[in-house]
């Protein structure tokens, strides 16, 4: 089963826009730690619980206990994707005679704790799971709690009894986000260690000085530490969570508090503060400009692609690409699904399969088997009968669907009806066969025609640029829809893979920032442009986006 | 009136507790490390499965009470009167009362105490709970019970496990009186009149009621016929009840080991008084704690306090000149 990676980051970017629409029409809530657990949920929602929304006391559901209750529009949200309640009713948060109430309430069907007073939803849980084991049931009980929660003893009380009784169908997940309501977690009551000014990247980058899960183990638990918005490391260690016996599972998630939105991540403001109705048209720009950014491995030593598939771990690849070539469909030939089944071993960054082979509707199984997370099939391969078939096995085996056009294809008219659920677009921006190749300009028309198109036919998946992708290029690429970015040459072909990573995302993030602020002058003028950048005060954010807008002469 | 037999309300407590877990094995029992002292570790004997002793951690006890009551089970927790109310009742609160599952009123939770009031002795003012039933009589959704003897013990405890929803129930930690007959209903809201009256009305509860029996004979003997109620339903209360005995009577003495505020007799005067108003006097710890009280010393504290039968009779005669 692959890891149904673009369902749950689709699924994610709803729920996070709901947060944002329900908490600014309500005027208050908690979009900070609802953004920190975004992900968090989302692997929960989509992929891991077990529950129906037409019957939510369904006896053999999974229990999502959210300890942390203020986040509730992060829970909220995702049971309105979810579909137990519709997604207008988030347009009543907090409002009087509503089922949403401020904090988690059994009001709404669904809820399974009435969260808020903090500390006390892991002992509940407990319960829960006691509950479970006398019946011989074997649904999981799920519970996130906030690190600012964790200075209640509580939640200490609890550590001890889930040890004490090995309840192993109990996983708490720890939203390790740094920041309570008056600051930064280590200035009020360290867990880690005191922070020694407010860089709170500091406690990030240093694991000798994290001593949470020290903490936690030495209470008897099994403590799997994560990059909480990693999906595949969520995946992983919720598998591995399930499978430990006889000891209950912590899963500590370092997260960023209003984790997608620059003004909001790492800003202790935003901890309970709702956005202001005027922003959310901004908000919801940024959050559909997420990216992502995949190197190709054989741009590298195609003698060792281990190494560089463990280049692309260390610089941090969102995903990576696999070109794979049979000589037929392209002149050249690179791997196939074994040497995918050899690379799979060495990490759970997702690998993104981009089929450059003749015939792809007879060896997508194979793809499949090897670990492919995200698979891309050439249209010119296929015909609505064999895409048809693929997209089925596909979405069967969890693993997100690509189609891929070459630059002198236009994309073909049967596509059309899979457009809706077609998780991914690649538009080459180079004949495919060999790396390296120059970017065809051409592609930015082809791309801006392709717009209409894919919005007439309800397209909602993610543009990947792929070929000839540089610094040079990448922004105007992202202008033109690409949300992610596969990087050759320009990212395996440099001595340090993370640094070109690094850069690749800088020049993304100014793209972006240049968007958003051009969008502000469009719907406020000036006075908005100003406003918007004075969201930014965390870090040299603020002089950064001045210094764009200067330059596009907004302000 | 002839020497009462004496019971202890724990042992009758866990009695019952094995005998209803025999009977529903969705019972479940949990104690906070004084599963001993409330006899409740004879229950994780016969159940070992169905019970759970999660250490000194009252918070915990109550919040694992919730989620094993959400799963469909009745939990017993229990421990002593001062850690709970006195201790947990934001979790008690949040986690018991609130949460309200479709078409129900809280969680199925009883919480049943001992060592309630001043005649926890020797331990101390800081250990006697004189407060317990003004805080879980201001909380929504719960009922709070304080039974008189343990015949009242063993069919309030068997009334709870049938009845969902929380409950609170504060038992004594000394050997009280028997008072009730092995007949005797009790039904929730319902107080009980154990000896009729014309001239004045005592209502109690808990180790007040057999003092309120004491007094009604001694005032019978001075030509005083007074009322004697056991008062065992805090919350509810018996309006009906106590409407009757204020327009039949005329007047009310209240009596239990609480503070004079936000206990029974706080619940009998607003109820009275929007329904029948007559003079009422409430006896109690008169807003002051209690202190350390040897066993043979313990009625010294009460007199301290003035929770005794002869108080009682003086106050109803001192009311009975009140009278509208």
């Amino acid at each position: 089963m692959g890891l149904n990676y673009y369902h749950i980051k689709k699924n994610i970017l709803r729920a996070r826009r709901l947060v944002i629409k329900s908490t600014s029409i309500a005027g208050s809530g908690h979009p900070g730690g609802s953004f920190s657990m975004a992900e968090i949920m989302g692997c929960l929602f989509y992929k891991f619980l077990k529950f129906d929304p037409s019957n939510p006391s369904w006896e053999d559901r999974d229990r999502l206990v959210l300890s942390k209750g203020h986040a509730s529009p992060g829970l909220f949200s995702n049971m309105a994707v979810a579909g137990y309640i519709p997604e207008s009713e988030l347009e009543t948060l907090r409002k009087f005679g509503s089922r949403l109430q401020g904090h988690p309430d059994l009001k709404c069907p669904g809820v399974e704790f009435c969260g808020g007073s903090l500390g006390t939803g892991l002992s509940y849980s407990i319960g829960v799971a006691l509950a479970a084991k006398m019946d011989n049931k074997d649904h999981h009980i799920y519970t996130i709690i906030g690190d600012g929660e964790s200075n209640e003893g509580q939640i200490w009380e609890a550590a001890m009894t889930a040890s004490k009784y090995k309840l192993d169908n109990l996983t708490a997940f720890l939203d390790r986000n740094f920041i309570q309501q008056d600051s930064y977690t280590e200035k009020v009551m360290p867990l880690d260690e005191e922070l020694r000014d407010d860089n709170i990247s500091e406690m990030w980058k240093d694991a000798s000085r994290w001593k949470t899960g020290d903490k936690w183990r030495s209470f008897g638990w099994n403590v799997i530490e994560i990059d909480g918005h990693r999906i595949e490391q969520i995946d992983l260690a919720i598998t591995k969570a399930i499978a430990a016996k006889g000891i209950p599972t912590i899963i500590i998630s370092r997260t960023i508090k209003g984790k997608s939105i620059e003004h909001m991540e790492d800003n202790p403001e935003w901890h309970g503060k709702a956005p202001n109705p005027e922003m959310v048209p901004l908000i919801n720009l940024e959050l559909d400009s997420q990216f992502m950014i995949a190197p190709s491995i054989i741009a590298g030593d195609m003698t060792n692609l281990e190494n560089e598939v463990k280049r692309c771990v260390h610089g941090r690849a969102d995903y990576i690409h696999l070109d794979v070539m049979d000589g037929q469909f392209v002149p050249a030939k690179t791997f196939d699904y074994n040497k995918i089944k050899e690379l799979r071993s060495l990490t759970v960054i997702p690998f993104d399969s981009h089929l450059m082979i003749s015939e792809p509707v007879k060896h997508v199984k194979d793809y499949v088997e090897a670990g492919s997370d995200i698979i891309t099939v050439h249209a010119e391969v296929c015909d609505e009968s064999s895409f048809g078939e693929i997209n089925d096995l596909l979405k069967q085996s969890q693993v997100s669907v690509g189609l891929a056009i070459n630059p002198d294809t236009d994309l073909p008219e049967w596509s059309y009806k899979f457009l809706p659920t077609l998780d991914q677009l690649i538009v080459m921006s180079v004949f495919p066969g060999k790396s390296g190749q120059k970017y065809i300009t051409e592609t930015h028309e082809k791309m801006n025609k392709l717009k209409s198109i894919l919005k007439d036919h309800k397209f909602t998946g993610y543009i990947e640029a792929d070929g000839g992708i540089n610094l040079e290029n990448i922004g105007s690429c992202f202008e033109d829809g690409a949300r992610a970015f596969v990087g050759g040459s320009a990212i395996i072909g440099q001595p340090d893979v993370r640094e070109a990573i690094r850069e690749f995302r800088n020049q993304v993030l100014k793209t972006r920032r240049k968007t958003l602020i051009k969008k502000a002058h469009q719907l406020g003028g000036s006075d908005l442009v100003h406003k918007w950048i004075g969201l930014h005060v965390v870090g040299k954010k603020k002089e950064q986006i001045t210094k764009i807008a200067q330059e596009e002469g907004f302000i | 009136m002839k020497p009462p037999e004496m019971s202890d309300m724990r042992t009758e407590y866990a009695k019952t507790l094995i005998e209803i877990g025999r009977e529903n094995p969705k019972v479940v029992v949990l104690g906070a490390d004084t599963t001993d002292s409330l006899k409740t570790s004879v229950f994780g004997k016969e159940f070992p499965n169905r019970f759970f002793n999660v250490g000194i951690a009252e918070a915990n006890l109550v919040s694992i009470s919730a989620g094993l009551a959400a799963s469909g089970k009745v939990s017993f927790a229990s421990t002593y009167a001062i850690f709970l109310p006195g201790r947990a009742v934001d979790q008690i609160r949040n986690g018991i009362a609130y949460p309200s599952p479709p078409g129900k009123k809280g969680l199925n939770v009883k919480l049943v105490v001992s060592h309630g009031g001043l005649t926890v002795g020797p331990d101390g003012g800081s250990h006697q709970q004189i407060e317990d039933i003004a805080i879980m009589r201001a909380i929504p959704n719960f009922r709070v019970f304080i039974p008189a003897d343990t015949i009242a013990v063993s069919k309030l405890i068997r009334l709870m496990a049938n009845e969902y929803g929380p409950f609170y129930m504060r038992m004594a930690r000394s050997k009280t009186p028997i008072i009730h007959s092995e007949s005797q209903e009790f039904q929730i809201g319902k107080g009980i009149t154990l000896r009729d009256g014309s001239d004045c009305t005592i209502a109690a509860c808990g180790i007040t009621v057999r003092m309120a029996l004491e007094a009604a004979e001694t005032l019978q003997q001075e030509g005083i016929s007074c009322r004697v109620l056991d008062l065992f339903s805090i919350k509810p209360i018996d309006g009906d009840l106590l409407e009757k005995a204020a327009r039949e009577t005329g007047c009310i003495v209240t009596s239990e080991e609480h503070n004079i505020f936000g206990g029974m007799g706080s619940a009998v005067a607003e109820s009275v008084s929007e329904r029948h108003p007559v003079p009422i006097k409430r006896i109690g710890a008169q807003d002051m704690f209690g202190e350390s009280a040897r066993d043979n010393e313990v009625p010294l504290l009460l007199e301290k306090h003035g929770i005794t039968s002869f108080n009682m009779v003086k106050q109803v005669k001192e009311i009975r000149s009140k009278k509208i």
